[in-house]
This record gives structure tokens, sequence and C-alpha cells, in this order.
């Protein structure tokens, strides 16, 4: 795929996600001017994007919602649902074809026929706004091709009008052409007799007789609503660009008159904001520059953004793109300059990762101080030649290890930093989901997320969508009560979802909470039992809390029972398969008819672990340092025999006991009968006390997860490297209690 | 009155015609049927009286005063009487 194109998809999804925060921002706050101008910069620049690489669908699609935008934002009405819904919609379908190009390297084949329903759905939500329906003159499209031999000149979308009065026009004192006139942006009128036999002879001067074809730059919305009056009688289309100047000509006027709305977009006189215009409207420029190979124009433009951004001012960007505009104006520079180009497309690496620049600073520092150690051990080194004293350079080699400890692990600590993402980048993808959701089952539910600033691995984050997905669809399907139900015990009609996230230590713990009707026991005992989850026995031993855990277990939701109404547990045992897989926990508290908070608790990263070493029959093994409760001794007179187990008593609790060694089925010297050395670890919710022969450090490991045909192992989460080069095996401690 | 017969043999449209301009103009260029007709001084016109102009086919002589006129009723008169589509482009609007 060529790096333009992957360019092109890195910075569609960002913006096509700002549209998305702004779009459902407005949908709280339908005036929100800030929003509103957010979401039109969002649909300006990918427009831009989409010009960019040639995708000529796209570019038109989202320049008839911008068209929108931009009507929406000169004028005082506030945006509706319908314009809303039909605008997220177009980012859906650009999401998709970005899907599509990310697999595949091109624009997908149907996208054009995609872009026009696209188009007519867009335009209709505005057209339904203003309580009229567009109805179709009944007249054949030849008008079309005779207005298209004028449009053919213009390089832009068009919109083109028929308008045929109504015979009676005239008697009612109105005056069509007046109207015309008031069209914005018009290029060209042309009239005709819709009845070519009329002479003066026979002329009626009191009835209308005129077909009136108008052409204009102006966006299809703003035509549509300077014709609203009569409706009834035009017929609205949009040209698409002229197919007919290919080449540099097209291209170049193309680009002129994207630079020119660039200008015109900085020119806006608002203070507000500018910073997000300085940049999409210099990066749109710089890249239509890049586009046409004006590699110096666009450097400057790159240039005077910077500049423009530290000033605060967008007239240093202005005058860069007026510049570029004149020079521009000239015929192409020779093809000559393959390398320059080469170089300005490879800076973009093949796999892109946004990274905060402050990181990338830790990270040079780091390394500055690094060397000073490196060089510092070389002079120990040459010291220990030369000196009879060891013990002396022994003091200097142990003082810089300290240091180079130090600086390693804040090294470490830096460079994953770099792999870390808010959780916002996926909590955004939410709120409109839900919404989908709860409209799909006849609900009003509003979602609100907290702590979407809290950071975690990139590789959980992105992980976490599908597991969060299904819990609040849970929790929007069956956990919030129906409407009336609600209104019938005291609840606000609309539920709420909260999704919450927050760091607890080396953790990160994200809850669904819902205000719905909380967990039915009963029910849930029923439906296992029905299922074979557990039998009558031990669901008649289980607590409440415990039963309620069931709904994670497989097979509590069947395959027949998956579906938009089944009962609370669809999918749930895949939540925590997921989230186990990421090294994570997920529990359930209900509060029956006050809602049910899921909580799901994952680690910060995953390459990081930290562990504690214990040695089994002379051989060193890593217990995840998360399952460690704490460490004990327990007399051998205290540790009684439960059936074919053991247990012993810590604190008044009663508390299984494992042998480490028998458990690994390694052969221990029975002699000693010294007391146990109790590791007590918690997993799955449960206590549990592993025997060990003695315990070891704490380390800091980058775990390496088992491979090949040691993939399937159970009870190993991994293994590392020990300073003395030996295998550390890291063992699951969740697997082998489960 | 914004309709005048000048010289016997030119019909003036001065200011702003309304509706009902379209029917003195139509007497007018029946009762002189070689008359040409003059917009120099017009600053608007009722689409009544723009339909009557079409009908006839006549000359017209101009710039008409109004810039709507002028710029797009003046052209699209033109190519009807010439029956030849496609039209031109307004000089002005064009892109550089």
């Amino acid at each position: 795929m060529n790096e333009f194109v992957e360019q092109f998809l890195l910075e569609s999804r960002e913006l096509v996600a700002q549209a998305i925060d702004d779009l459902m921002a407005l949908e709280d706050k339908p005036g929100d001017k800030d929003r509103l101008d957010g979401a039109f910069r969002a649909f300006h620049t990918l427009k831009g994007a989409a010009g960019i690489v040639d995708f000529a669908a796209m570019a038109k699609t989202l320049h008839a919602a911008e068209d929108i935008l931009s009507t929406l934002r000169s004028s005082e009405y506030p945006i509706t649902s319908n314009v809303l819904n039909e605008c997220l919609a177009c980012l859906d379908l650009t999401s998709r074809w970005l899907d599509s190009m990310a697999a595949s390297g091109e624009a997908p084949s149907a996208a054009d026929r995609d872009a026009d329903d696209m188009i007519a759905r867009l335009v209709d939500s505005m057209a339904t706004d203003e309580g009229k329906k567009n109805v179709a003159l009944p007249a054949t499209d030849d008008w079309l091709d005779r207005l298209s031999a004028s449009a053919s000149q213009f390089s832009e979308a068009l919109t083109a009008v028929r308008y045929v009065p109504d015979p009676d026009t005239f008697f009612r004192g109105e005056d069509p052409l007046s109207i015309v006139a008031s069209l914005p942006q018009l290029l060209v009128v042309d009239l005709a007799l819709t009845n070519k036999a009329v002479t003066l002879e026979t002329i009626d001067t009191f009835s209308c007789n005129l077909e009136i074809l108008a052409l204009t730059k102006a966006p299809i919305a703003d035509v549509h609503i300077a014709l609203r009056a009569i409706s009834e009688w035009t017929d609205i289309r949009q040209l698409a660009p002229s197919s007919q100047s290919p080449g540099n000509e097209g291209e170049l006027a193309q680009v002129t008159g994207l630079l020119e709305a660039q200008i015109a977009l900085l020119r806006e006189d608002r203070a507000e904001g500018l910073l997000g215009r300085l940049e999409s409207a210099g990066q749109t420029a710089a890249n239509a520059l890049l586009y046409l190979r004006r590699n110096a124009p666009a450097a400057a433009v790159e240039l005077a953004m910077a500049t423009a951004r530290s000033q605060r001012k967008a007239a240093p960007l202005i005058a860069a793109i007026e510049q570029a505009l004149k020079t521009e104006a000239g015929p192409p520079p020779p093809t000559s300059a393959p390398a320059a180009q080469a170089g300005s497309v490879n800076q973009f690496a093949s796999r892109a990762l946004r990274v905060d620049m402050d990181r990338i600073d830790a990270l040079v520092k780091l390394t500055g101080e690094l060397i000073v150690v490196k060089n510092a051990i070389g002079h120990a080194a040459k010291r220990a030649q030369d000196t009879k004293d060891p013990t002396r350079v022994a003091s200097i080699l142990r003082d810089q290890h300290a240091l180079f400890d130090r600086l390693a692990s804040e090294l470490q600590g830096a460079v994953l930093r770099i792999r870390v993402l808010p959780l916002r980048t996926v909590f955004r993808r939410f709120p409109r989901l839900v919404r989908e959701i709860a409209g799909s089952v006849g609900k009003s539910i509003k979602l609100v997320t907290e702590g979407d600033a809290t950071e975690a691995d990139a590789t959980i984050v992105d992980a976490l969508f599908e597991p969060l997905l299904h819990v609040l669809r849970n929790a929007a399907d069956h956990g919030i009560e129906t409407p009336e139900r609600r209104a019938s015990i005291g609840k606000p009609t609309m539920g709420t979802i909260i999704l919450r996230g927050r760091p607890e230590a080396n953790n990160v713990r994200i809850e669904v909470e819902d205000d719905g009707a909380g967990i039915d026991v009963d029910r849930v005992r029923a439906v296992a039992g029905a299922r074979g989850v557990a039998s009558e026995e031990a669901l008649a031993a289980m607590t409440d809390d415990e039963a309620i855990d069931l709904i994670f277990a497989a097979g509590f939701s069947t395959a027949a029972t998956v579906s938009d109404l089944s009962g609370r547990g669809v999918g749930m045992d895949s939540v925590r398969a997921a989230v186990e897989r990421l090294g994570g926990t997920v529990s359930l508290r209900s509060r029956p008819g006050s809602g049910t908070i899921v909580s799901l608790m994952l680690p910060f990263s995953l390459m990081m672990t930290r562990v504690m070493t214990v040695d089994v029959a002379g051989q060193a093994f890593g217990l995840p340092l998360d399952n460690v409760l704490e460490t004990t001794i327990v007399g051998r007179d205290l540790i009684v025999p439960i059936g074919s187990s053991r247990a012993f008593v810590l604190r008044d609790r009663t508390i299984p006991l494992l042998d480490l060694a028998d458990t690994l089925g390694l052969a221990r010297d029975e002699s000693s009968r010294q007391p146990a050395k109790v590791v007590v670890v918690a997993a799955a919710g449960q206590i549990g006390g592993l025997e060990v022969d003695h315990l070891g450090d704490r380390l800091d490991v980058m775990l390496k997860p088992m491979e090949g045909l040691l993939g399937g192992m159970r009870s190993v989460a991994g293994t590392t490297l020990l300073g003395d080069g030996r295998v550390l095996v890291v063992l699951d401690i969740q697997e082998m209690f489960g | 009155m914004t309709v005048t017969l000048h010289d016997d043999n030119t019909i003036r449209l001065l200011g702003a015609c309304p509706a009902e301009d379209g029917e003195s103009l139509l007497q007018h260029l029946l009762a002189n049927p070689t008359a040409e007709v003059d917009w120099r001084g017009c600053e608007s016109a009722h689409a009544a009286v723009i339909q009557v102009l079409l009908v006839c086919g006549r000359a017209v002589q101009g710039p008409a005063a109004g810039p709507f006129l002028d710029r797009f009723i003046g052209p699209a008169l033109a190519r009807w009487k010439r029956q030849v589509p496609p039209f031109p482009v307004v000089p002005e609007m064009r892109k550089r």
C-alpha cells in the first residue's frame, strides 16, 4: 500500500472519531456552536484528505455533509436529529470505506453507488427538516443534459435547478425570476418556453409558460433552503465535478479551489477554534500542494502553519497559502525530482503510532544519562586494570550499577509509556452504539463516560472494545427496564449507564454501571440448573454472589438464546474469556431494583509483569505478584487434611493448601519437617495457599508467552530469563486453582 | 411609464418593469412588427415581461441596466433565439 494511503487512513480514522465525538455532543446540546464548528472542520479536513488520495466518492459524500453543516453554522436553527443521524451514517459509511481501503489498498468499487445513496439521504434529511417533501417532477432528465454542457466548464461540484412555475403564478403576484435571482452563487440561467408553439398573437401574458434552468456553485442544501417556498415546482440535482477536464488543468483548478477554501476558512473572524482551524487548513493546503509535487510551497505552508500556531494568528498561514496560489498558477515543475519526492514520502513510517512529544523527549534525556553511565563504567574498567585496590573499584562499580539500574527501569517505563493510549480511544465509540442499541430495544438510555483519560497499554485498549460492547449491550438490553416499567416504579424514564475508567495501582479498572433492575438471583439459579451449568446441590450451597457469578460460566447462555431478546448472560462467558486473555478479571455486583455494576480489572501493560520467585524442589518459579496476597509460615501441626486435600486456618479463615511440588508433579525431599512456607494467593475470587520451599525475590519481568507446542500448556503464564541465565517459568495461578 | 415607444422603432423598457408591463410590451410589439426592444434603462423585469421577450424573439439592445438581467437573462434570451445549446458561460464567473 502506498504511504500516502496509509497516512490518509490513519488521519481519516482520527477525523472520523473526532467528528463522531462532536456530533454526539451536538445531540446532547444541539445549539453548541463550538461542537458544530468542530464537526464541520472534521468533515472539511476529511473531504480534503479524500481529494488527495483521489477517492472521489468519499470526497463528494463528505462534501454534501459538509454543506449541510456549513448551512447550519450560518443559520440560527439547531441541528435536528434527522440531520445528525444522516451525518453519523455518513461517517459510518466512511469508516467502512476506510476499512475496505485498509484491506485492499484501493477505494471500494461500489463506493460511487453508496455515495450517491448517502448524498440523497443527506439532502433528504435537510428537505424533510423543512417540513416539505421534495416532489419529483415528471419531466425527464434531458434538462440536465442541456445544463451539463455548461457545467463541464466548471471543475467543482455544482447544483442544477429546474423550475417550471405553475401557470397561475403571475396571478399570485409571484415573480419566478426574482426567486431564481436570489439563488446564491448563481452561474448560469437558461430560459425556455414550456409550450414552444406560442406566438405573440396567441400568448396570454398573465399565464406563465416558462421553464427556468439554473446552475449554481452553492451547495445543494443551500439551494433547497433558498427554494423551499417553491419546492413543489422545482427539481434540484447535484452535479458531480466534471470529469471532462482531467490532467493538470482539472487538478490545478481543484487544488486552487481547495486552497481558496482554506483561506476562506482562516479568514473567519472568530477567535475560538483557531488552533484547530490552523491545523486543519494548513495540513489540507500542504497535502494539496504535495499532491501537485509543489514540495517547496508545501514546506513553506507547513512552516507557516507552525509559525501561525505559535503566534496564534492566522495571518502567516494565509500569506503562505496565498503565495502558493500565486506561484502555483504557473506550469508544474518537471518531474525531475523523484529523489526529493521519495524523501518526502518516506517520512511516513509504514506502521505509525502517534506519540506525545514529551514522551520522546523523556527517552532522549534518559539516553543521555545512560551514556554518562556507560562512560563511567569504562572508566572503572580502566581503573580495575591499573589499580591494586579491588575494593575501591568494586565500590565504584556498585555505584554505577545502582545508577544503571535506576536508569534502565526508567527507560523501561518510558518505553512502555509510548505504547500507552487513553481509554477515550475506545470509550468514544460507545455513546453512539448505545444510542443505537437503545433505539433498537425501544428504550431511552444515556451513556455517561467518566475517567476516559485513564491510560492503558495500546494492546489492552484495542482489545477492550468487544468485551465492553457485550457488557454495554447487556446493560442496555436487559439491565435497564422499559420506560413504562421505570415510570411505574418512580425511576426517571431515561436509563443511565455509566462507563467509568480509573487507574488502580498497576491496574486499570473499568466499570459499567446501569441503574436498571439488577439481577434476579433466583432466575439465574433456575437457568443455571436448567442448562446444567451447576448441579442442584451445588446451586443450593452457593451464596447469592457465587450464583450471580454463574452468569460468566460457559454454557450459561446457549446459542439458541443469543439474540437481542435473550436473558442476561448473553456472551458474558466470552467477556470473561476475553478479559482473562488480557490478564484481567471480571466481576459483577448487583443491587436488586437499583442496578448492576460489571467491573473489569486489567493490567496497565501486557508487557510488564511483577513476579515473586519461589523455589520448589530445587527449581525456581515465578508467581504473578498481582495474585499474591501475603506470605506466611504455618506449623505442620496446624495443617489439617480435609478429604484428599489439606487446609490451614489463617485469621479464622479456612484456606485450602496446595503443595506446589505435588501440583507440578515434582519430587520433593520429604525429610524436612520444618514449618511450611506458604504463599497466600487470590484467584478467581477465591483464596488459596501454595506451599513452597523457599521464598525468593520480587522482580519486574517482560513476560514471554509460551509458543508453539508449549502454547497449550496449562498453568503456565509465560517465561522470562533470570539474571544468571536460568529460565524462570511464571505460573498462572488462576488456572492452577481453576 | 416603464414601457414606451420611441422613434416608432424602439420599445424602451425603463426602471423596474412589473408584471403588467408584459401586456403593454406585447401590445407595443404587435403594433410595431419591426420595432426592436431597448432595455438599457431597465433595472429589473418581471418574468411576465421576459416571457414576452422570449416569445417575440426580437433583437434586444443592451446591455440592461440591472446586473441580473445583463448577466443572466440577456445571454439566456440570446441562446433561446439561436436555439443552439450549449450556452456559453458568463465570463465574469469563469474560473481563471
